[in-house]
């Protein structure tokens, strides 16, 4: 079951010291000649969360319907819109990751694994603590909820979904690189795609199916059920994390199968 | 201690698409559409400690996929790949890529050594012994984007050695810098190799794999065509050569060049004179005499002590006879100029009738690295008193 996946999990786990100082570098690549250095790492999803802020809540004063976990509009954006601009930076880098490395895979004798799992921390790192100032933030609107404990599980299970599917895309966008295209659209309209920017009752009756076609839809209920209502998130959510789960091993696991032997010729 | 390395029936395959598209449904549905292609097929051999195999044959025989195989960079298809000992391979492949331009060279060292396995603390012992002998102390800490080609390669190299691994890959990388840094890669190399390091190495410098190479394998098309003591794989290989040159019917004799060159700055050295003596009339000139001599005369910088070496060859054909100095075991003259000339008689020449051509070459105090050669320069016809058929005359006892 899933082996050759699993083979690719341990040559990782092995590699793991590598992959933090990949990381590392990879962080000060983005800012390196810039002054003010790792400032701009979280400069700009906290300037973003701010203008969402200032205009959605402070400004304009916008107020959600019933169905919403929360009233603000401004709180509603920032709380899906941070897990997706994350998701949607690390599977963007990771997708290019393979293509990146190329000459680095075709030189040394490492994991491919390591490229997506390196796109994948370097957002962890410059998201997380954005999102824990989200929880610490809205706690006073749940009163400190227990539910919360519940996170790090859902935060988990989203960074495997958000590994797996970086690491297959990749393997894609090395076969043909017209998957780079594609899945640069999809990322960009998919916000409209999933409930960062409305609540699922919002969606027309029928095509509120449309929603769980995309990854991203069960972790952010899942984070807006926990950050702003501080209620457990329900069981729609975790089965579909879950599935996504399991489906994207399977297919991971079978590009990895049918790739392996050729993935370093193709970059 | 047994064996470092040991291959059994390695084999590689390459899946040829018609395009990308047919690549990426090949994928998604898991059916073949490729054309198979063996790039390398069944290659067995294993290597002692100490040992070194030069691999060679034509362009795209399959060495460079054989050495990546071995290195670690490619999966094999079929077969086994055995390493025994601690197994440290280094593989000097293309040299210089992978450094970062922002950052500079120091930190591009300690990430690059922990990319081919070399621990932190062991980068941080081994620092400043590397950036002496890649002699960028002044620019360590510059970026990497303001270092010429040739620093950041001598970087590389001196980075990738400085672990002395057990069993060492390289693919044509001995180009390395200038002159001067390309002997103390040869030399490091050479070190490595008393040390009981294994080599694999891939060239087209015939010299070079005489010199370093105890055994070679000949890949033609992907397959094994011969596998044995150096010299006898090199010479089939060159009977195979000049077959396949001798039906492109090229014209040989455009080789022969080697107008007198200066002393260029940062050249180790420079052959400035082959001459050979008795030459008479005609085009090319008769030998007037029965006593070949050749001359050398070079200039090299510094009070190294160059070697020589001369080659004679039928002007169409087979090579005939090296000799060199630091084979023979004397040295050259010291002229009053600061120049160096080597000269060698062959007395009583024992070759048949025929046309020659005479190589001169100019190397190191060691013997290892070729500063200068002059290709097929000198050419003489011999008119040989043995009227019999043959190439030369053998030392001979009639009982």
């Amino acid at each position: 079951m899933l082996r050759a996946l699993n083979a690719e999990i341990a040559g990782l786990w092995r590699a793991r010291g590598l992959l933090a100082i990949m990381a590392r570098r990879e962080l000060a690549a983005r800012h390196a000649g810039s002054v003010l250095g790792v400032f701009w790492l979280y400069a700009q999803p906290l300037l973003t969360v701010a203008a969402y802020y200032l205009v959605f809540d402070v400004v304009f004063k916008l107020r959600l319907g019933e169905s919403a976990p929360t009233r603000a509009m401004g709180a509603y954006l920032i709380v899906g819109m941070v897990p997706w601009l994350a998701f949607t930076e690390s599977t963007g880098r990771g997708m290019m990751s393979l293509l990146e490395a190329g000459g680095l895979l075709q030189k040394n004798p490492l994991p491919p694994a390591l490229f997506p799992a390196r796109s994948l921390l370097t957002s962890a790192i410059t998201y997380l603590p954005l999102m824990l100032l989200l929880v610490a933030a809205y706690t006073p609107m749940h009163r400190g909820s227990a539910a919360l404990l519940l996170l790090p599980l859902l935060l988990l299970m989203m960074l495997v979904i958000w590994f797996l599917l970086a690491y297959a895309l990749a393997i894609l966008a090395a076969a043909l690189r017209d998957v780079v295209q594609v899945v640069g659209f999809i990322l960009s309209i998919g916000a409209f795609l999933s409930p960062v920017l409305f609540p699922p009752a919002m969606f027309p009756q029928g095509l509120a199916w449309v929603l769980w076609l995309n990854p991203m839809t069960p972790s952010v209920l899942g984070m807006q059920s926990l950050l702003l209502a501080g209620a457990a998130p329900g069981a729609d959510v975790w089965l579909a994390l879950a599935a996504w789960i399991i489906l994207l091993a399977v297919v991971l696991d079978r590009l990895v199968l049918r790739s392996r032997e050729q993935l370093v010729d193709w970059l | 201690m047994g064996q470092t390395l040991s291959v059994t029936g390695l084999s590689k395959l390459y899946k040829l698409y018609d395009s990308p598209r047919a690549r990426l449904r090949a994928l998604l549905t898991g059916r073949p559409t490729h054309r198979p292609h063996w790039a390398l097929r069944d290659v067995s051999f294993s290597l002692d400690r100490g040992q070194c195999l030069a691999v060679i044959g034509d362009n795209g025989a399959g060495k460079s996929t054989l050495l990546k195989l071995i290195a670690g960079t490619l999966q094999p298809t079929a077969g086994t790949i055995e390493r025994g000992g601690r197994g440290r391979v280094t593989a000097i492949l293309e040299l210089g890529a992978g450094f970062h331009p922002e950052f500079s060279g120091r930190d591009n060292l300690r990430f690059a050594g922990s990319l081919i396995g070399i621990a932190d603390e062991e980068i941080a012992r081994l620092e400043a012994e590397i950036i002496r002998f890649a002699e960028l102390e002044e620019s360590i800490d510059r970026p990497v984007k303001t270092y010429s080609s040739g620093m950041a390669m001598r970087l590389a190299f001196s980075l990738i050695t400085a672990v002395e691994p057990d069993i060492l890959i390289i693919d044509e990388a001995l180009a390395v810098g200038d002159q001067h840094f390309q002997k103390k890669c040869v030399e490091r190399i050479a070190s490595f190799r008393r040390n009981g390091c294994t080599i694999l190495f891939c060239s087209h410098s015939q010299y070079h794999i005489r010199q370093l190479c105890d055994a070679a394998l000949w890949l033609d098309g992907g397959n094994p065509r011969l596998l044995g003591p150096t010299e006898m794989v090199l010479a089939g290989y060159e009977a195979h050569v000049r077959t396949l040159d001798a039906r492109r019917a090229a014209p040989a004799a455009a080789a022969m060049t080697g107008a007198p060159k200066a002393l260029e700055p940062g050249r180790r050295g420079a052959i400035t004179s082959l001459t050979v003596t008795p030459l008479g009339e005609g085009e090319p000139p008769v030998l007037a005499g029965r006593d070949l001599t050749v001359s050398i005369t070079a200039s090299v910088s510094g009070d190294e002590r160059p070697n020589f070496g001369v080659m004679i060859e039928q002007a169409r054909g087979v090579g005939i006879t090296v000799v060199a100095t630091h084979i023979d075991g004397v040295t050259a003259r010291r002229n009053d100029d600061g120049t160096w000339t080597a000269t060698v008689t062959f007395p009583d020449l024992p070759l048949h009738s025929g046309e020659y051509v005479v190589s001169g070459y100019l190397a190191d105090s060691l013997g290892m690295v070729i500063y200068d050669e002059w290709h097929q320069y000198g050419r003489f016809v011999y008119a040989s008193p043995a009227r019999l058929p043959g190439l030369v005359t053998l030392k001979h006892v009639w009982s």
